[in-house]
């Protein structure tokens, strides 16, 4: 038995034309139970910031809890909204702070620069290498078919709903591969002046 | 001095590490719903079609109902392997049979076959089947061979990892007396509560009726399949 596969989960990050999107799974398991099937893994760490957690399930609850203590102290101090990429390094002392004893959680960020609105996505491990890239990043128990979906359906400069049918297809598809991901899922797309949510109907298998 | 890597380096490798995926060295595993029913005239059985490596789904679309003989079928669950090994051979011991007596087996002679082989190899092997079928003798019958090689007559059967999640279900919904529909519709419920729940469990519901006129086969996909509350 996995740490990392306990619980089960997916996620993907992309970027599109001025917009980014993040999608995961909403299942909540227990090996092969599926216990609900309304479990959120995707937090909002600002009006255009998401961090997506996927992993152990008491994990994904108390990193997202710490840190939102971290980020809004942060707020409070510098009087400013948090950039994605300071974000990134946030996260990444959280998780380095607990290198021997770490928190089994791969995170993915995803959000748009303040004031430029430039798309960011990264993704780091579980004891905190940041790696930021141009075009996905995937985390979760089934990331080799999210890579396999993601690297044939993805292309460069998608507007917000061709990057929505993207994302839904590689996640959906991902997913229906692996026993313990799926059954439901919830998209966030973040655009310049609003962020849409939408859950897609799914295999309930 | 160069050394070779050998064979148990190479399992060594795969096995339990973060460089190699599990599902490389993950047996397969039919994780599994399985379900078996009487009727009057004959037997419904049905299974899910899930076959995992560890966590990968490596077939969503098995048939795990097989035939052994013309009118008696055998649902398997457990290790892939073991169950299509074990189902040859009881294929193989039936087809001699038949030849012999001239005449098509008895559903509890198919039984008593793969209790003799899950029974006597009980150590080695991983398979938990539910023969079910019809011969003119006593018409429709279900017996059930779980891990340890016992056998049992029951009149309706559950198996799989799956099943442990509608033995509730199964016992408050069996009645007597039901019809071949009725039947159908009992298994297709059963399984869709499984497999909604069992994450070895899922892809399409496979049904057959046997009865004394041979094998009617269906399969549910999609919205086909039952739906309950979803939480």
């Amino acid at each position: 038995m996995s740490i990392m596969s306990y619980n089960g989960s997916a996620i993907i990050a992309m970027t599109g034309k001025n917009c980014v999107a993040v999608a995961s799974d909403l299942r909540f398991g227990i090996q092969a139970q599926t216990v609900a099937m309304d479990f959120q893994k995707i937090f909002e760490m600002g009006p255009r910031l998401y961090i997506g957690l996927p992993g152990l399930a008491t994990d994904v609850q108390t990193v997202s809890q710490r840190l939102k203590f971290r980020v809004n102290l942060y707020e409070l101090r510098e009087n400013r909204r948090i950039k994605p990429k300071t974000l990134m390094s946030v996260v990444s002392n959280l998780l380095y702070e607990r290198r021997f004893g770490p928190y089994f959680v791969e995170p993915v960020i995803a959000g748009l620069e303040p004031g430029t609105d430039k798309p960011f996505i990264a993704s780091l491990d579980l004891i905190g290498c940041p790696m930021e890239t141009e075009d996905f990043v995937v985390s979760g128990t089934c990331s080799e078919q999210m890579y396999g979906m993601c690297e044939s359906l993805w292309e460069p400069d998608l507007s917000p709903e061709d990057l929505f049918e993207t994302i839904s297809q590689a996640l959906l598809n991902a997913v229906d591969r692996d026993a313990v991901s799926g059954w439901g899922a919830v998209v966030h797309i973040i655009e310049k002046d609003k962020v849409t949510t939408k859950t897609l109907r799914a295999r309930m298998d | 001095m160069a050394t070779v890597p050998d064979q148990a380096h190479f399992s060594r490798q795969t096995m339990n590490n973060n460089l190699v995926p599990e599902w490389l060295s993950a047996e397969h595993s039919t994780g599994t719903s399985i379900m078996a029913v009487e009727f009057d005239g004959g037997v419904v059985i049905g299974a899910d079609s899930r076959t995992t490596t560890g966590s990968y789904i490596a077939n969503r679309v098995t048939d795990k109902l097989t035939p052994i003989s013309d009118r008696i079928f055998c649902c398997r669950s457990g290790s892939a392997a073991d169950t299509q090994a074990i189902a040859d051979i009881v294929n193989y011991h039936l087809n001699f049979h038949k030849m012999e007596m001239g005449e098509d087996p008895l559903v509890q002679t198919a039984a008593h076959i793969f209790k003799e082989l899950c029974y006597s190899y009980r150590d080695d092997l991983t398979a938990g089947i539910i023969c079910g079928g019809w011969d003119k003798r006593s018409g429709g019958q279900v017996y059930s061979i779980p891990l340890g090689g016992m056998c049992v007559r029951q009149p309706f059967a559950i198996g799989g990892s799956g099943s442990t999640y509608i033995y509730g279900y199964v016992d408050s919904t069996f009645k007597e007396g039901m019809t071949k529909e009725e039947c159908m519709n009992f298994t297709a419920n059963s399984l869709a509560l499984a497999m909604f729940r069992d994450g070895s469990s899922g892809g399409v519901i496979r049904l057959a009726c046997i009865n004394e006129d041979g094998v009617e086969r269906r399969v549910l996909k999609g919205d086909e399949i039952p739906r309950f509350f979803e939480g």
